[in-house]
C-alpha cells in the first residue's frame, strides 16, 4: 500500500519535471530563435512597414527588393566567391596543420616538449590584437625582404608588400599560427591522447612509418573530430572581422562587407535623393544583410549539425 | 648513420610540429617580443620597420596618471567580467545537464542551443543586438511591454516577497534584462558541458541508482565531479573570450591608439591588461584546483 502511493508520488514529480524542463527549454529556444525569426520577418518586408505600428511580425507586404538591393550593395556573388575562396582554404589548411602539430605533441617524447605546449597555451591566451601591430609590419615589408628586394627592382619590391594579398591569411594557415590556431592543437591533442595505442602499434608492426600511420590509421579513425574542428574553423574564419581587415585595406570578405554595410546602405539610398532614411527604417535593409552573411553558414550548419552534435563526445574536447 | 629508436622518435615529433615551429616563430614569438619592447619605446613607423628611441617606463607611468581612459576602463572590464562569468558557468551546466537527459525533441533542442557557437562571434551578433536596442526589443523589458508589467516584480509579488533589498532585486533584474545576451554568449559552454557529461562513465551512474541517490544527490556527488575540470576550462575560456573580445572597451582604446599609431602607447596598455588577466586567472586556478576531482587513469 505505501509502496504504491510512493510510486504514484513519484510519477507526479517526473510530471512536473517534464513539463517544467519543456518549458525552461521552450523559452530558452525562442530567445535564441528570436532575433533570425526578426530577421527572416524584416527582409521580407518593405519599406513602409516599418513605419505602420501594426506590424509585428507578419509583414503587411512581401516583397523581395530589399534583399535584392542589399545583395547588390554587397556584391553578394564576388563577396561570396572571395569569402569561401579564402575561408574554406585557408581552414582546411590549418585544421590539417593543426592535426599533424596535435599529433606530434600527443604521442611523441622529445626534448622541450613541455616548453613548446606552454607555447602552445600561451598561443590560446594573447589576443590577437597585441601581435598583430608586428605582425602587420611584417606583412608591410615581407618579413623585411621587401626594402632589399626593392632595390633590385620596384615591382619585385611592391610583389613583397603582402599587404592585401590573400597570403596574410594563408601563410600563418600554413603554419598553424591562424585564427585561434592555439585552441585547435590543443583539441587535437586531447583527441589523440584518448585514442589507444594498440592501432598505431599494429600499423608499426606492418612496417609503417609514422606519417603513414597518421595518414592511414589515425585520419580515418578522427573524422568526427576533424568535422567539429572544421566547422569551428570555417565559423570563425567567416566571422572574422579584426584580422583581414588589419592586413587589407579594401573591404573584400562577407564579415567586413555587412560591418560597412551601415554606410554602404546610406549612400545608396541618399544617392537617390528623396529617401530621407531614420534609424529605424535602416533596420530592414541590415537585417537583410544578416540574413545573406550568415545563410551559407546555416546551410553548412543544417548539414552538418547531426555528425556534430553527435560527434562531441568523440571529438576530444574533454581532456 | 644508425640511430637509436628514441631518437628516431623524437626526430619525428619535431617533424610533425615542423610547421607549427616555423609558424610559431615568425608570426607569434618574434611579434611578441617586439611589441614587448615597443611597450618601452616611443616607436614611429618608418622605411623598412618600425623606427624608435627607448624611454624606459613613460608608456607605463602615462597609463595610470595621464591617461583619461584607461583605468575606468579597465574597471568596467574587470568588474563585468567577474560579474558575467560565474553567471554563464552555472547557466550553461544547467542546460547542458538539461539538454544531456533523454526527451522527445532532444536533437532540435541540442541544435538550436549551439546555433549562437555559429553566429555570435560575427559582426552579425552586434548587429542584431543592436537592432534589437533600436526598436526597444533587446531585453526582457520588451517581453514584459508585450505583456504591459513589470515580470519580476509581479513574480515576486506573487511568490509572496516583499521588500526585498532592493540591491537584490535590481541585481536580479539586471540579469533577467540581459537574458539574451547570456544564452548567446554561452554556446561553447554548453558544448564543453555536454561533451564533460557524456563522458561520465556508466558506472559510476549504475552504482549511483544502486546506492538509490536521489537526482539532487546525483548533481553534486557524481556529476559535479565529474566535470569539475570543465568548469575551469570553460572559466579560462569565458574569461579569454570576453577579454579579447574587439567591442571590449580597453581593447577598443588599444586598437583606437594603434590606429594613431602609437604602437608604443597601445602596446605597453595591452600588455598591463594582459598581466591583470592573466595573474587573475593563476589565482583562481590554484584557488580552484583544490577542489577538482581528476579521475586517475
Amino acid at each position: 500500500m505505501e509502496k504504491t502511493a510512493g510510486k504514484h508520488h513519484r510519477a507526479a514529480g517526473e510530471w512536473v519535471w517534464h513539463i517544467a524542463r519543456g518549458l525552461i527549454l521552450a523559452g530558452l529556444c525562442f530567445i535564441i530563435l528570436y532575433p533570425l525569426l526578426y530577421m527572416v520577418s524584416c527582409a521580407f518586408r518593405a519599406q513602409e512597414d516599418m513605419n505602420d505600428p501594426t506590424v509585428m511580425w507578419i509583414p503587411r507586404h512581401v516583397t523581395l527588393d530589399v534583399l535584392r538591393e542589399t545583395a547588390q550593395v554587397m556584391d553578394y556573388g564576388n563577396t561570396f566567391l572571395r569569402t569561401v575562396l579564402l575561408n574554406i582554404g585557408c581552414s582546411m589548411i590549418q585544421v590539417a596543420v593543426c592535426a599533424l602539430t596535435g599529433y606530434g605533441f600527443a604521442r611523441f617524447r622529445f626534448r622541450f616538449r613541455g616548453v613548446l605546449f606552454a607555447i602552445v597555451i600561451l598561443q590560446i591566451l594573447v589576443p590577437s590584437q597585441i601581435i598583430s601591430g608586428s605582425q602587420y609590419m611584417e606583412f608591410r615589408y615581407g618579413l623585411g625582404l621587401q626594402p632589399l628586394m626593392a632595390e633590385i627592382s620596384p615591382q619585385l619590391g611592391s610583389a613583397f608588400n603582402l599587404i592585401n594579398s590573400p597570403l596574410t591569411m594563408y601563410l600563418p594557415a600554413m603554419t598553424g599560427n591562424g585564427i585561434r590556431a592555439g585552441l585547435m592543437i590543443y583539441i587535437f591533442r586531447q583527441f589523440f591522447k584518448g585514442i589507444p595505442r594498440e592501432l598505431e602499434d599494429a600499423a608499426y608492426l606492418d612496417g609503417c612509418g609514422p606519417f603513414r600511420t597518421f595518414f592511414s590509421v589515425m585520419v580515418p579513425n578522427a573524422a568526427a573530430s576533424f568535422l567539429t574542428v572544421f566547422l569551428f574553423s570555417v565559423v570563425w574564419y567567416w566571422n572574422d572581422y579584426y584580422v583581414s581587415s588589419t592586413f587589407f585595406t579594401n573591404n573584400s570578405t562577407m564579415a567586413l562587407m555587412l560591418k560597412n554595410l551601415d554606410t554602404e546602405i546610406s549612400k545608396m539610398l541618399t544617392g537617390n535623393a528623396a529617401m530621407e532614411l531614420s534609424a529605424r527604417e535602416q533596420i530592414i535593409w541590415m537585417e537583410a544583410g544578416c540574413l545573406l552573411a550568415i545563410l551559407p553558414l546555416l546551410v553548412l550548419y543544417v548539414i552538418l549539425q547531426k555528425h556534430f552534435t553527435e560527434g562531441i563526445e568523440r571529438s576530444g574536447l574533454v581532456g | 648513420m644508425k640511430l637509436t629508436y628514441q631518437k628516431r622518435r623524437s626526430l619525428y615529433g619535431y617533424g610533425f610540429l615542423a610547421f607549427w615551429l616555423v609558424g610559431t616563430v615568425v608570426w607569434f614569438l618574434y611579434p611578441l617580443a617586439n611589441s614587448l619592447c615597443y611597450s618601452f619605446m616611443d616607436v614611429t613607423p618608418g622605411q623598412g620597420g618600425m623606427e624608435g628611441s627607448w624611454v624606459g617606463l613613460k608608456n607605463y607611468r602615462y597609463i595610470f596618471t595621464g591617461d583619461p581612459y584607461y583605468t575606468q576602463y579597465l574597471t568596467d572590464v574587470l568588474q563585468e567580467t567577474a560579474l558575467k562569468t560565474p553567471l554563464i558557468l552555472v547557466f550553461s551546466l544547467f542546460v547542458a545537464v538539461l539538454l544531456n537527459q533523454k526527451f522527445r525533441g532532444r536533437a532540435v533542442a541540442r541544435a538550436i542551443f549551439f546555433l549562437p557557437v555559429i553566429i555570435a562571434t560575427g559582426p552579425v551578433y552586434n548587429i542584431i543586438n543592436g537592432d534589437l536596442a533600436k526598436t526597444g526589443t533587446a531585453d526582457a523589458g520588451q517581453f514584459s511591454t508585450l505583456f504591459s508589467t513589470d515580470l519580476v516584480g509581479e513574480l515576486f509579488q506573487f511568490l509572496g516577497i516583499y521588500g526585498l533589498d532592493t540591491r537584490i532585486q535590481s541585481g536580479i533584474e539586471a540579469v533577467s534584462n540581459d537574458i539574451f545576451g547570456l544564452v548567446w554568449s554561452s554556446g561553447i559552454q554548453i558544448l564543453m558541458f555536454l561533451a564533460a557529461l557524456q563522458s561520465i562513465p556508466a558506472s559510476a551512474r549504475e552504482a549511483a541508482q544502486v546506492e538509490g541517490a536521489t537526482a539532487w544527490e546525483y548533481f553534486w556527488k557524481i556529476t559535479l565531479p565529474y566535470v569539475s575540470p570543465m568548469v575551469l576550462a570553460c572559466l579560462i575560456f569565458t574569461v579569454i573570450d570576453s577579454f579579447t573580445a574587439p567591442d571590449n572597451l580597453v581593447m577598443g582604446r588599444v586598437l583606437a591608439l594603434q590606429g594613431e599609431w602609437q604602437y608604443g602607447y597601445a602596446s605597453a596598455m595591452a600588455w598591463v591588461y594582459f598581466t591583470i588577466v592573466m595573474a587573475a586567472l593563476g589565482v583562481i586556478t590554484m584557488l580552484m584546483d583544490q577542489f577538482i576531482y581528476y579521475e586517475v587513469e
